[in-house]
C-alpha cells in the first residue's frame, strides 16, 4: 500500500475525529481563514475530480488543519450496465492526492441504457444485487487499496421479493467485501416514514464491528413521500435514534451534511455540537476542543 | 426479475414515463402512489441535470430567465443525455445544440455566449501552473527572446465570436457596472487564470494569433510574425507585460 503522507498535525485515528461538517463551496473562505472550527471535513468527490483549480486547492489546504474524508456520490457501484471504471480511475487519483482518513460510496446504481442518471437508485436487496456489490466493492478496494465504506440511501420505492432488510444486507455485504458501513441514521428514519419497518429494529441488527462512520441530515415530510432532502436541521426522531446508535456502536465518526439551501456554517457547526454533546455523554469520546 | 432487466426497465422508464407500466409489478408500492413516487425519481435527475447546466451556464441562464432555462435543460438531456458520474462534464454540447435549437434561433448570440462559458468553466477545472516571473523574460537579450518558446497555463484559452460576447459576459459578472453591448461586432476573448479565478479579458485576432503559435510550440519570432500580419501595430511589449500580469505564460525556454 502506497499512501501520501498525512501532515502530522491531523489525526490518524477515527475515534479522535468526533463529528464533523460536510464541506460546501459557500463555505470554503470561512473555513480557510477562521481557527479550526470542527473534527473534520467530507467532501464530495465529484466535485474534486478536475486536473486542478480552485476547489482542489481549496482541499489541499483545509487538509493541512482538517482530516478529510472523501464521500463519493458518482460511481453508482450496483449499475450492471454503465459502470465506470475510468470514473474509478479518477477517484483513485484524488484519493492518492488528498489521502483522505475515510472514504465512502453509496449501495445503489444510477446508470444504464447508455445514461448516467446522477442520481442515487434503490437497488433490490437480493442475493444477485448482493454478489454484484460484492464484486464491484472488491474492485473498488483494490483500486483504491484501502477499506471503504458504503452508505445505506433512503428510497421513495421499495422492491417486491427481497431477499433481505436493509440491515442484513449491510451486513452481508460488509463481511463477504470486507468494507465498512456507513451507517445515515437519516435514510433508515426516512425509509420506515416511507415503506413502514422500524428504524431502531434495523440499527439493533446492525453488526456493530462494521460500522465505520454515521451521517446525520435534515429531511422534508411531504403527503407524497418522505424526502432525505438534506435541507434543515435534524430531526428529533431521528437524534433519538443516533443516540441508540451510539450506545450501540460506539464512538463512530459522525458528519453531519447539508446540501438543499446551505445555511451560515454557524448553523452546520450548531448542529455538529448538538451531535457532539451526544457523542460525549453516550460513548464518553475524549472531546477535541475547539 | 433479473437485476439487468430490472435496471433496463427501470432506466427506459426515467427517459420516457409511458415505460413505467413494464416496470410497475417489481414494487410494493401500488397504482398512483407507485407512479407518483417514481416521478420524484425523474425529478430528480432532471433537477441534477439542470442544477449542473446552471452551474456552468449561469449567463445564459440569466439571458433568457429561469423558466426558459428549466425547458432548456429537459430539451439538452433528451438529446445528450449524461453519460458520466461526473456532472462537471455534462454540458459540453450545450453550446451546439442552443445554435440549432429552433426556440433560441430568435437570440443569434446565445450559442457563442454558452460556448464562452463552456470554456471558462473548462479554465476553472484545468491544471495548476506557476505563472512565469517577469524577470524570466525581462533578462532575455532580445535574441534569445525571439527564439525562446513559452508554455501557456493550461487554463488558458481563446474564443472568437462574430458576436459580442465577451461584452455580454463582462456586463453578468456580479459588481459588473458594464451595459450590455447593443448591436454586434465581433469579438474576441481571451480566458486567463490568474490568482485561481478565471477571468474573462478582452483580446483581438493579433493577440489569439501570437498565443496559438505559442501553444503549437513556435518560437516567440514566429508568434510575433503571426501578430503582425493581422494588426500591422500589434505592441509586442505590452502583450508580453499584459500575459505575465495575467499568467498566461508559465515556462520559458530559450535556446
Amino acid at each position: 500500500m502506497h499512501h501520501a503522507p498525512v501532515p502530522p498535525t491531523i489525526e490518524s485515528n477515527r475515534a479522535a475525529l468526533r463529528v464533523g461538517i460536510g464541506l460546501r463551496v459557500p463555505h470554503y473562505r470561512e473555513l480557510l481563514t477562521r481557527e479550526r472550527c470542527t473534527g473534520w471535513l467530507e467532501a464530495h468527490t465529484e466535485n474534486y475530480l478536475g486536473d486542478g483549480g480552485y476547489d482542489l486547492h481549496v482541499l489541499a489546504r483545509l487538509r493541512e488543519t482538517y482530516p478529510i474524508s472523501l464521500h463519493g456520490v458518482g460511481l453508482a457501484l450496483g449499475s450492471v450496465a454503465g459502470y465506470s471504471l475510468e470514473h474509478l480511475q479518477r477517484v483513485a487519483k484524488v484519493v492518492r492526492g488528498i489521502e483522505p482518513i475515510l472514504v465512502s460510496e453509496h449501495l445503489c446504481w444510477g446508470s444504464g441504457s447508455g445514461h448516467a442518471f446522477n442520481d442515487l437508485l434503490p437497488l433490490p436487496l437480493s442475493e444477485s444485487a448482493l454478489t454484484l456489490m460484492c464484486a464491484r466493492v472488491a474492485q473498488m478496494q483494490d483500486v483504491l487499496q484501502r477499506e471503504v465504506l458504503i452508505e445505506n440511501i433512503s428510497t421513495y420505492l421499495h422492491f417486491a421479493g427481497d431477499d433481505y432488510d436493509e440491515a442484513g444486507f449491510l451486513n452481508a455485504l460488509a463481511s463477504r467485501s470486507g468494507c465498512g458501513i456507513l451507517l445515515d441514521v437519516n435514510n433508515l428514519y426516512v425509509n420506515q416514514c416511507n415503506h413502514g419497518g422500524d428504524a431502531a429494529t434495523q440499527i439493533d441488527a446492525i453488526a456493530p464491528m462494521h460500522v465505520g462512520e454515521i451521517h446525520l441530515a435534515g429531511h422534508l415530510v411531504t403527503d407524497l413521500a418522505t424526502i432525505d432532502h438534506h435541507g434543515d436541521r435534524v430531526a428529533n426522531a431521528v437524534w433519538t435514534l443516533y443516540e441508540r446508535a451510539l450506545r450501540r456502536f460506539g464512538p463512530v465518526p459522525t458528519l453531519i451534511e447539508w446540501d438543499t439551501d446551505i445555511p451560515a456554517l454557524d448553523v452546520l457547526l450548531d448542529e455538529a455540537s448538538q451531535a457532539a454533546e451526544r457523542y460525549d455523554a453516550i460513548s464518553g469520546g475524549s472531546a477535541y476542543a475547539a | 426479475m433479473q437485476l439487468e432487466r430490472l435496471q433496463a426497465d427501470f432506466a427506459a422508464a426515467l427517459i420516457d414515463i409511458h415505460r413505467f407500466a413494464a416496470l410497475a409489478p417489481v414494487f410494493r408500492e401500488s397504482g398512483a402512489r407507485a407512479l407518483d413516487r417514481f416521478a420524484l425519481y425523474r425529478g430528480n435527475v432532471a433537477a441534477a441535470w439542470e442544477k449542473a447546466l446552471t452551474h456552468a451556464f449561469p449567463v445564459v441562464g440569466a439571458l433568457v430567465g429561469n423558466e426558459f432555462f428549466s425547458g432548456l435543460a429537459r430539451a439538452y438531456g433528451h438529446t445528450h443525455p449524461s453519460t458520466s458520474g461526473d456532472l462537471n462534464v455534462f454540458g459540453a454540447q450545450f453550446a451546439e445544440f442552443i445554435a440549432r435549437f429552433e426556440p433560441t434561433q430568435t437570440l443569434p448570440y446565445l450559442g457563442d455566449v454558452a460556448a464562452l462559458e463552456w470554456a471558462v468553466h473548462r479554465a476553472h477545472y484545468a491544471a495548476d501552473a506557476d505563472a512565469l516571473a517577469r524577470e524570466c523574460v525581462a533578462c532575455l537579450a532580445p535574441a534569445e527572446l525571439l527564439a525562446a518558446r513559452f508554455a501557456l497555463h493550461p487554463a488558458v484559452a481563446w474564443f472568437e465570436s462574430r458576436h459580442r460576447v465577451a461584452s455580454i459576459w463582462l456586463a453578468h459578472q456580479p459588481g459588473s457596472s458594464d451595459r450590455l453591448p447593443s448591436r454586434g461586432y465581433g469579438e474576441c476573448a481571451l480566458i486567463v487564470r490568474p490568482h485561481w479565478r478565471v477571468e474573462v479579458v478582452m483580446s483581438g485576432a493579433a493577440e489569439i494569433a501570437a498565443l496559438a503559435q505559442l501553444r503549437a510550440g513556435a518560437d516567440m519570432a514566429h508568434a510575433i510574425g503571426a501578430a503582425l500580419a493581422i494588426e500591422a501595430g500589434f505592441d509586442v511589449a505590452k502583450a508580453l507585460v499584459r500575459w505575465i500580469d495575467l499568467a498566461v505564460l508559465t515556462d520559458v525556454a530559450s535556446r
